[in-house]
């Protein structure tokens, strides 16, 4: 009690610890780290521990030093190699998303209609593969997939085909495994948003001479918006960055902006670039992280 | 170098995700991944006084005899706390970051010569290392080309880079195919030819240079630009006939022949021979040092500078030097060591082996994969990504 | 309490055994698991009526209104609308509209569009829909509010709008769940009489469920009283109130002093009952159907007790009492007189005079009333 009293004449309360705590986590966990990235990203390389050579250096013996070096982010631009594998890491989010939405819907369209005992059952077996790591999950395809794999005996042994199909290491393979890895991501604000919807507005529209798939068109659709948006944003703005799938999975040319950084970081031991890159691609995503917020401050304020 | 390519490749990607989450995870608060530290990984430097009772060891998983740990424990009263690294890339970071808490690593000699000059490793004081003299002069003089004067570090084991093949399927295809030359995937002549049966190379910017480069008889360690000119006209040829670019997948395709050739490690090709011949397939995969030159790869033991428990270290590099208990290591892990005296202790199926100790034909055309520079490292990373992706 | 009732349905074809009716149930039941939400209704509506389904919260009002409507499927039993079996007929098929007890109205569509999207379904042409769409709205009086969402309206708004939307339509049958529940009284009353007028017009037969019972006796040709699932009467307002058939009518429509007694005689043109409830004997002018002896209940409405100092002529229809309690109303007052047996029996009185004799509180009071007042129900 003492303590509490004594922490209150310094402003401190239990409410304001509760109100304090998410910026807390955000200081801690996005702003300290993101500090540290941009700081990266201004600095030079050098062969040394840490591979970078610091921003601010004692020269002589009252001045200190400054060197930011926007190099790193020039360098981005005299490649086409970075802007291509940012395109074609929007492309793969972007179709990604499409097909995550594709699918999700009527899953989450499924749940939020079944019977509430067994919703919960369907949204455990949705949320269950979290339970095993991705790259496990990742490698499970590969086995589904691979020449020799399951699909294509199966299809051999049915008599589909006669010769396996190639499908690991194909786009193909790379949008199977984005699109059942994220699908979650889809379904859980999709039926979130699903879930709130009244069921009567259909019968409503029924009465009023819509056929179903008319009802749904004119209100379901439009009803759920922006739960359809919230589920892309979530798998989208991931996805860009999404670089272990395409590398299992996909061929060997899915250029992804995260294998780049990836070869910035490992192969060429570039810490600045890497990080720049990562700066860029932040940058990129501010925008879509942005209209996602707005989205969800729309959705839980209840006005479609 | 590479125990179990296998496992490696997922767990290059646990790092490589663990690293992404590192850099990118400020950017995704949605992130979707989960954590996929691995739980064996002890507190690095959890010893914080250098009592010489405690050492934090950070090897490649699968690398150690069943008893090499308990009897160095039991001979020297000192706990050893062992994590297990997958990528020289984790191993690296985690030395180039600073403060690892590590007290003997093992990264591979390219690295490492690098890593030497990052200022990452303790020099070695020799006179604490009685067991030095075992070690074979001309593998220690191969290795100071990287560490002059074999200043921070001693071997472990050592391997080469070459071409796994399955015979008879070449044969079907081109029956007076080169097997042992990297003419076999690197002439668009003879490539086009066996592409149907499967080729597969690493995905290693600078190992696979050294191979086209000594395919073009040039220097494996040039850092010239016309060279890696030459270099990138000859994979954009290739580009068509290769079907997989991969680390390790090569194994298990090599192994139910889903790949008829791979350029790879002789550990990784010696495992799919043996996997082969337990399916019982028919399947026979041979392994070959192309007569043009190739790879000599060592993984050194090395102490970082900061590491807690020095005297543990050198306990520990002093323990791996005794004749049985690296002898133990080739003969339950089959890696060829750079140890003159453990040699008599090494079983034969072992040392005969030519995909483990090479023959010395094969030996005098090995040379050592010297550390590029920043500028080169960059030039071939880029050579490459066009190779991979066509962009 | 207005018993006329605002049939617009002048005649009474439910009379006539050879009418065609509109609407025909015929044995419905409709079952949730083990729970009979509606059991073994038969109904016969006909055109132009005003048909009310009056009863308790839960006794299936909505449910047997979802069935006309398409939306739930009866366990066993048919309905047929306008002779035609609508088994399996779905909701967009059935010349029916329905406004529903939630409303229901499309949260992303503005008053006018909610309105209007019945007319577009049917693809009428867009200056017919403004025009009729105008026209409604001036009718519930939200013509100021055609551009608000529904979320910017308030409760009564919303269900006037539900209402516009339902009627726009111009269907033959319209099935209102609660229409005017949550208008003022005014507003209700207008829009009572706007249904009925409209009804004139168009010449729609209405089924409409409510818990108001005044509302049913002014809107309704005919009511339903319902309870646990079943029809336990059907008639005009006079007949339900007048001539309920069961304790639970009597009950439910109005209030009623119901005495218990046994059946001491029993002849054809008359009845007499004694009472312990009342504490004397009951005569009733005109005979019953029941067993000699039998336990039956008399039910006399409020206004039709005299009340009275003096003691009246006779010994049958009469009791003493001493008032308990006084609610002044204006037009009338309600008196609450306890009887020796404890009972305690309502009257309302008109207040016809303005400097009447008071009766006050306390006062010893004498009950009577007219032999062809009671109501005798054995159930
Ligand atoms: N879908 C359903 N599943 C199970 N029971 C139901 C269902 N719909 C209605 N019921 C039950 O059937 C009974 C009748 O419901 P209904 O909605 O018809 O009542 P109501 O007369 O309209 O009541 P209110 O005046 O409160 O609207 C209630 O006990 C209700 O709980
Ligand atoms: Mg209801």
């Amino acid at each position: 009690m003492k303590t509490a009293a004594y922490l209150r004449r310094f402003g401190i309360s239990g409410r304001g610890l509760v109100v304090a705590l998410p910026y807390l986590w955000l200081l801690l966990f996005f702003v300290v780290p993101f500090v540290i990235v941009l700081k990266i990203s201004f600095s030079d390389i050098d062969l040394a521990i840490p591979p970078y050579k610091p921003l601010l250096e004692w020269v002589g013996k009252n001045s200190l030093a400054i060197k930011v070096d926007f190099n790193n982010y020039a360098f981005l631009f005299t490649d086409r190699l970075y802007i291509n594998a940012f395109l074609n890491s929007i492309k793969v989010a972007f179709i990604s998303t499409v097909l995550c939405a594709l699918v999700g819907y009527p899953m989450a369209y499924g749940i939020a209609r079944s019977k509430p005992a067994t919703r919960n059952l369907l949204l455990l077996l949705v949320i269950l593969p979290f339970w095993t790591s991705l790259l496990l999950r990742v490698y499970a395809w590969i086995g589904l997939l691979k020449a020799n794999g399951v699909i294509n005996n199966v299809l051999i042994w049915m008599g589909v085909i006669n010769e396996p199909l190639t499908l690991l290491y194909t786009p193909f393979a790379m949008y199977v495994g984005i699109v059942y890895s994220y699908l979650p991501f889809f379904i859980l604000p999709m039926y979130a948003n699903l879930e709130k919807m009244d069921w009567q507005l259909l019968e409503a529209a029924e009465d009023l001479g819509c056929r179903p798939w008319q009802a749904f068109y004119k209100i379901t659709l439009p009803l759920s918006r922006n739960g359809i948006l919230a589920g892309s944003m979530l798998v989208f703005i991931p996805a860009v960055g999404e670089f272990v799938i395409p590398a299992l999975l996909g061929g060997p040319n899915a250029l992804m902006i995260g294998r780049v950084l990836w070869d910035e970081f490992f192969s060429n031991r570039a810490w600045p670039v890497a990080s720049a890159v990562a700066i860029l691609l932040l940058i990129l995503l501010v925008p879509f992280m942005m209209w996602y917020q707005s989205v969800q401050a729309r959705e839980s304020a209840g006005a479609r | 170098m590479r125990p179990f390519a296998q496992q490696k490749g997922k767990h290059l990607m646990g790092s490589v995700r663990r690293m992404a989450i590192l850099v990118l995870g400020c950017v995704f608060t949605l992130s979707a991944c989960g954590n996929h530290k691995s739980a064996s990984e002890p507190a690095p430097g959890s010893a914080d006084t250098d009592s010489g009772k405690v050492l934090n060891l950070y090897i490649w998983s699968d690398y150690l005899a069943a008893n090499t740990l308990s009897d160095f424990e039991k001979q020297t009263g000192i706990k050893v706390h062992v994590a297990y690294f997958d990528t020289n890339e984790t191993l690296e970071t985690k030395l180039l970051a600073g403060s690892s808490g590590y007290d003997v690593v093992v990264p591979t000699a390219s690295y490492f010569e690098r890593q030497i000059k990052a200022g990452v490793y303790l020099p070695i004081d020799k006179s604490k290392l009685s067991n030095l003299k075992n070690m074979d002069p001309q593998l220690m003089s191969k290795v100071a080309l990287h560490d002059p004067d074999n200043a921070h570090g001693i071997i472990y084991t050592w391997g080469t880079n070459g071409i796994g093949y399955n015979g008879k399927m070449i044969k079907e295809l081109l029956p007076d195919a080169p097997l042992d030359s990297w003419r076999l995937v690197f002439d668009p002549a003879i490539a086009s030819k066996v592409a149907k049966c499967g080729i597969s190379v690493l995905d290693s910017p600078a190992e696979m240079m050294r191979a086209v480069y000594s395919y073009l008889g040039k220097d494996p360690n040039s850092q010239k630009p016309d060279d890696l000119v030459q270099a990138e006209a000859v994979l954009s040829k290739i580009r068509p006939y290769i079907r997989n670019i991969n680390s390790s997948e090569y194994i298990e395709a090599l192994a139910n022949g889903d790949l008829c050739i791979a350029v790879g490690y002789n550990g990784d090709v010696m495992q799919a021979r043996d996997r082969a011949r337990e399916a019982n397939k028919g399947i026979e995969i041979k392994y070959s040092v192309p007569k043009e030159g190739s790879i000599l790869w060592f993984d050194m033991l090395a102490i970082p500078k900061d590491a807690p428990n020095k005297v543990s270290a050198y306990a520990f590099l002093n323990y791996i030097m005794t004749p049985q208990v690296i002898a133990d290591v080739s003969n339950f892990k089959r890696y060829a060591n750079g140890n003159t005296a453990s040699q008599p202790l090494v079983m034969d199926s072992v040392k005969n082996d030519p995909g483990i100790y090479p023959p010395l034909e094969q030996r005098q055309k090995l040379a050592v994969q010297l550390a590029d520079s920043a500028d080169q490292t960059r030039a071939i990373t880029r050579v490459w990504q066009k190779f991979k992706t066509g962009q | 309490m207005t018993t006329s009732g605002g049939a617009a349905v002048k005649s009474a074809p439910w009379k006539d055994p050879s009418a065609r009716p509109y609407v025909q149930v015929d044995r419905v039941t409709k079952a949730f698991g083990d729970f009979k939400a509606v059991d073994d209704v038969s109904l016969k509506i006909y055109k132009g009526e005003i048909f009310c389904l009056l009863g308790a919260s839960g006794c299936g009002k909505t449910t047997l209104l979802r069935m006309l409507g398409g939306f739930e499927t009866p366990t066993s039993g048919k309905i047929f609308i306008d002779g035609e079996d609508m088994t399996g007929v779905p909701p967009y098929e059935r010349p029916v509209n329905m406004m529903f007890q939630s409303y229901a109205l499309f949260p992303h569509m503005n008053v006018e569009e909610n309105v209007a999207f019945g007319l577009k379904q049917d693809r009428i042409p867009k200056a017919e829909i403004k025009e009729r769409v105008a026209t409604m709205l001036d009718l519930v009086k939200l013509g100021d509010f055609a551009k608000r969402k529904p979320h910017q309206l308030s409760g009564g708004q919303r269900q006037r709008v539900a209402l516009a939307r339902s009627l726009v339509k111009r269907p033959k049958l319209l099935l209102l769940d609660e229409p005017l529940g949550a208008l003022d009284k005014k507003l209700r009353e207008h829009t009572q009489f706007e249904l009925i007028s409209l009804q004139d017009k168009l010449g729609v037969t209405f089924v409409v469920v409510t818990h108001d019972q005044e509302e049913a006796m002014t809107l309704a040709s005919r009511i339903g009283v319902m309870n646990h699932g079943e029809i336990v009467q059907a008639g005009t307002p006079s007949e339900i109130y007048e001539f309920p058939s069961s304790k639970f009518v009597a009950d439910f429509v109005g209030s009623v002093n119901m005495f218990e007694g046994k059946l001491i005689e029993d002849e054809p043109e008359h009845v007499r009952i004694a009472s312990d409830d009342m504490g004397g004997t009951i005569y009733v002018s005109h005979g019953i159907s029941a067993p000699p002896e039998a336990i039956v209940w008399a039910a006399v409405r409020p206004e039709k007790i005299f009340m009275s100092t003096a003691q009246p002529a006779g010994t049958d229809n009469v009791v003493r009492g001493a008032v308990q309690d006084i609610a002044y109303l204006g037009d009338l007052s309600i008196y609450l007189v306890k009887l020796p047996t404890g009972k305690v029996v309502r009257v309302t009185q008109p207040n016809t005079s303005r400097h009447a004799e008071a009766i006050t509180w306390d006062q010893q009071v004498y009950l009577s009333w007219d032999a062809t007042s009671p109501v005798v129900v054995t159930r």
